[in-house]
């Protein structure tokens, strides 16, 4: 029986790198090393780097848990690319997004959720937009579903 | 890929410190139900969680340490945490973990303030 061989990570060109993770968490650690390896080579400040890594840990956990539903069988697909100064992340699973997507990500009530009124999780989201520059949810393409994040070198 | 947590618990005076080690996420759960149902038992009122410089910490462990703040809250035992690295403080800031839970930079300098809390 043949297997099908699936290359993990991939240097597309100069700028880009491609990473093709198995649906498994856990695994979004190598995405988050991998951000963290290219970021520092183009010079980004080990604090940067740190939201960086939390920001693609983060996307990771949300395609594989809500976008592919946990289906073993599924990719979660990262793109990173920096081109003048500016460093993006695709992160996209094979899910349909969210269909009323909330207009705002709004900051976790932490009274709430220590009175057992909310639950713990659902923190993802709010952290990606707080440690990012900018950062698009639901995109929604033909190969599947994307969130888009760009932090900027400055200085 | 993901690091087995690990909790060993110790004590400093009447500070029962949870040494974590590795991964703290959502696969974290039981071991920190069980951490927190040991040192319930030995009756402590005090609770360090002393994290390392290099933990990988996610928005599933930050959920497991929600709970854990919920329940030394429901029990009337004071919380406190040392050891993150400045960008989980940064984070634990963020969500308002430091609301219910004090964050010093070592464990010595939090049993030095807390040990003489009551």
């Amino acid at each position: 029986m043949k297997t099908k061989k699936i290359k993990m990570v991939q240097m597309l060109d100069d700028h880009a790198i491609e990473v093709s993770l198995p649906n498994k968490l856990g695994d979004e650690r190598i995405a988050m090393e991998c951000s963290a390896s290219f970021a520092k080579i183009v010079g980004f400040l080990p604090e940067r780097i740190e939201d960086l890594k939390t920001a693609v840990s983060e996307a990771c956990l949300n395609a594989m848990e809500h976008g592919n539903k946990n289906h073993p069988e599924t990719r979660v697909i990262i793109n990173m690319n920096y081109r003048d100064h500016v460093f993006s992340v695709t992160v996209m699973d094979q899910g349909e997004g969210i269909q009323d997507f909330p207009h705002d990500i709004e900051q976790p009530d932490i009274d709430k959720k220590i009175e057992n009124l909310q639950t713990p999780r659902g923190l993802g989201m709010f952290l990606i937009k707080r440690l990012v520059d900018q950062v698009e949810f639901n995109q929604i393409t033909a190969e599947g579903h994307m969130v888009r994040m760009v932090l900027r070198l400055t200085g | 890929m993901n690091q087995e947590t690990e909790i060993n618990l110790e004590k400093e005076g009447d500070i029962t410190v949870f040494d974590i080690q590795r991964d703290v996420t959502a696969f974290s759960e039981s071991v920190f139900s069980k951490a927190y149902q040991d040192a319930d038992n030995q009756g402590t009122k005090k609770i360090l969680l002393k994290f390392y410089e290099d933990a990988y910490i996610n928005s599933g462990g930050i959920a497991i340490l929600i709970q854990l703040l919920a329940k030394t809250r429901k029990n009337n035992q004071l919380i406190c945490i040392a050891g993150l690295s400045s960008h989980f403080k940064k984070i634990f800031n963020m969500v308002g973990i430091t609301k219910f839970a004090k964050i010093y930079n070592t464990v010595y300098e939090a049993v030095a303030v807390i040990a003489g809390e009551s």
